[in-house]
This record gives structure tokens, C-alpha cells and sequence, in this order.
């Protein structure tokens, strides 16, 4: 159906005026826009790519170091380092208290002579410990279970050391208090048994008039 | 459009080269100045570019994108003022002497076309130009324009009957 609005030789005469087209740089320059307006839109995504990139490989870095700490905490080497004085003695008022295992109460010759080194020892030493045992001591509990779930040899006696350590429940100083204490509650014959075993276990150890008197048989 | 608006670059290439030729005359012979219209018909392009985050489907791609270049060419008719060029003013150059008659009379006549184009009133010209550049039914000049459909009907058969003169004039 013809278009009532058009007439065929207007149209005609006015296609004729010519079919102008708009330059070439001009068609350039409108579809670069185009394409740049998308391209605003990739900055901010690609940002954030970074971003994230960034705080996974972070993230990653500080659990690999987390890792190599616990496995510093678990070599013989540390489980050998000489530990400060106030840190055993942290260990022995822990081991000390009443709910202890009584497995665990009798302390290893080992130990008592790291306890006397590490008294003897200059205290440049001590505050010269590394930060890392430090580090490693606070993370034992976790250790001990990663090495319980991993089982290796290495890792397993380590565990075994780590427990043995942290057993190990008093000085000679602190045994003779506790034998005193028994004495003053009239429990001779547990300060007896006890001032035997500790008369087997340091032979030769001297000690003060007045704590003799306090731990002798009466 | 839309395929644009959602991320598919190519598809404005295929938007462009179908509109470009058309948008580009509608402007040029609506400002009859090479220079400006080039000027005017990026910045139409650029309002579509801008605004295609915003595009719905709300008519023919072809009504939204010549509501964009009427509201341009309003802005710039608004700064400048609208300034009708009388036919009479426009004088046909004498035939060459070497040309044959048939082919000066040609020339002449569409000259006198032109000039009866260029001389129609702003909204008339815009409606006849709407009409055979984009193809637009009456009632998508209206839509396009922000008029009546009568009014734009009335527009694009006095533009009409203003060229048919000029034509008979050779």
C-alpha cells in the first residue's frame, strides 16, 4: 500500500542531491569511543583481579611461614637449644599443680641438668635464646597434634621430648619445699618415701642446715 | 542496542554502519554547514554511547537515536537562533557556455531543489528529512519530534508541497 505521505518524485529528486557519508576519521573517532566507554568498564574489574591476587598470595605466604615455624618447633635441634631459667621455671609451677598426672611428676636427670645450666648460664645467653623457640614453645600443643596426625618417626619422638619436657614437674629446691610441707602436716611417712627417692635421685646434692632440719626425719 | 548495552562491543559497529549514512545527512542538511554538522553528529553518537547503560527497549532503535539528534539540533537552534534562508535568496548560477542544455537545466533544478529544501522552515525540513532519510511513519516523526501526530503529519505534506513547487518552477 503507497505511503499517502510520500511522493515517489520528491524522493526521487532528493536522492539525486546526493549521498553524502561521514568521513572516515570521523567513523574512527565515534568507534574508538564506543570501545573505550567498554574498556572504563574492564578497569575497575581488572583492579579488582589485583586486589585479590594480591591478598590470596599474602594469605599464602604467611601460612607457608606458619608452617615452617611449627616444623622448627618439632626438630631435635630446638627440642636441644638451651632454654631460659625463668622459662623452666614457668614450665615447673605448671607442673607442680595438684591435678598433674602422677606419671609425670618425677623429672628426668636430663632435664635437671639443662635446669642447672640454664641457671648457671650467663643471662646474655638467656635473653640470647632464639625468637623462634619462643615462638615454637607457644605453639606446642598444635605441633604435638599435627605431629600425632602425621607420624613420622622424626616427629613422633620429638612429640615425645616436647611432652617430656613439659612433664617435668620441679627443681631439687622445689622437691625438698614440697618434702617440708609434708613434714610440717605430719605426713612423715610421705616425707619419708619422697626424701628417699630424692636422696637417690641427687646423691650428691647439698643442701642448707636450715632446710635439713626442715626435711630430716623427726 | 541491547546487545551492546550488555557488553557485546561488535554490535555498535553493526548499529553504526547501519544508521551512519542517514543520521549524518538528516544533519548536515539540517545545518547545511559541513563543519558543525560533523560536530553535531559525534555528539549525537556520543549521547548514545553515554547513554547505553540506560537503554530500554521502549520504541524502534531508529525513533530513540533521532529523539537524541532532534534534542541536539534543538540545543544548538536555541544558542543560535533560528534562521530561515528565503528561496529567493538563493540565486542558480548561470549555465556554462560548453554545457549542453538538457544537463544545465538538470543542474539548475536541483539546485533550485536544494535551495527549496534549505528554505523550509526548521520543523518542516526536520520532518521531511525524518521522513526519507530514517524511513519513519508519521507517527515516529511525532514520537520522535515531541508533537502531535497531526502536527507532524501537517509538517511533512507542506514541506511536500513546497519542494513539488520548486520542482515545477524548472
Amino acid at each position: 500500500m503507497a505511503d499517502p505521505d510520500r511522493d515517489v518524485g520528491v524522493s526521487e529528486r532528493y536522492r539525486a542531491l546526493g549521498r553524502e557519508e561521514p568521513p572516515p576519521e570521523l567513523d574512527a573517532a565515534i568507534l574508538a569511543a564506543a570501545r573505550r566507554r567498554r574498556a572504563r568498564w574492564a578497569v575497575p574489574v581488572s583492579i579488582a583481579a589485583v586486589v585479590v591476587l594480591a591478598v590470596g598470595v599474602t594469605l599464602r605466604v604467611q601460612i607457608e611461614e606458619r608452617k615452617d615455624a611449627e616444623q622448627i618447633a618439632l626438630s631435635p635441634q630446638v627440642m636441644q637449644a638451651p632454654v631460659p631459667a625463668d622459662e623452666l621455671a614457668r614450665q615447673a609451677r605448671r607442673d607442680a599443680a595438684p591435678a598433674r598426672a602422677p606419671a609425670a611428676s618425677p623429672p628426668p636427670a636430663a632435664l635437671e641438668s639443662r635446669v642447672r645450666a640454664a641457671q648457671e648460664a650467663p643471662a646474655s645467653r638467656a635473653q640470647a635464646a632464639p625468637e623462634a623457640l619462643v615462638g615454637a614453645r607457644k605453639r606446642e600443643a598444635p605441633a604435638e597434634a599435627a605431629a600425632d596426625r602425621a607420624a613420622p618417626a622424626g616427629r613422633a619422638s620429638a612429640s615425645v621430648a616436647v611432652g617430656k619436657i613439659s612433664a617435668a614437674p620441679q627443681t631439687p629446691e622445689q622437691w625438698l619445699e614440697r618434702i617440708a610441707k609434708l613434714r610440717e602436716a605430719g605426713k612423715a611417712r610421705e616425707a619419708d618415701t619422697s626424701l628417699a627417692e630424692f636422696k637417690k635421685r641427687y646423691p650428691d646434692y647439698k643442701i642448707s642446715e636450715a632446710m635439713r632440719a626442715r626435711v630430716a626425719p623427726r | 542496542m541491547l546487545a551492546y548495552r550488555d557488553g557485546d562491543a561488535g554490535a555498535f559497529d553493526t548499529l553504526y554502519a547501519r544508521h551512519k549514512g542517514a543520521l549524518y545527512r538528516f544533519v548536515l542538511r539540517s545545518v547545511r554547514e559541513r563543519g558543525l554538522a560533523e560536530e553535531l553528529y559525534q555528539e549525537v553518537w556520543m549521547r548514545v554511547i553515554e547513554a547505553r547503560a540506560r537503554y530500554t527497549v521502549q520504541a524502534k532503535f531508529t525513533t530513540w537515536l533521532y529523539t537524541i539528534a532532534h534534542h541536539r539540533l534543538a540545543d544548538h537552534w536555541r544558542k543560535r537562533g533560528l534562521k530561515l534562508v528565503e528561496l529567493e535568496d538563493h540565486d542558480a548560477p548561470a549555465p556554462r557556455a560548453d554545457e549542453p542544455q538538457a544537463r544545465a537545466e538538470g543542474r539548475q533544478s536541483l539546485q533550485r531543489f536544494a535551495a527549496a529544501l534549505a528554505a523550509l522552515p526548521e520543523a518542516q525540513r526536520e520532518a521531511f528529512l525524518l521522513h526519507e532519510e530514517s524511513g519513519m511513519s508519521v507517527a515516529e516523526i511525532a514520537a520522535a519530534t515531541g508533537v502531535g501526530e497531526e502536527a507532524a503529519k501537517s509538517r511533512v505534506r507542506y514541506a511536500l508541497a513546497r519542494l513539488r513547487e520548486a520542482m515545477a518552477d524548472g
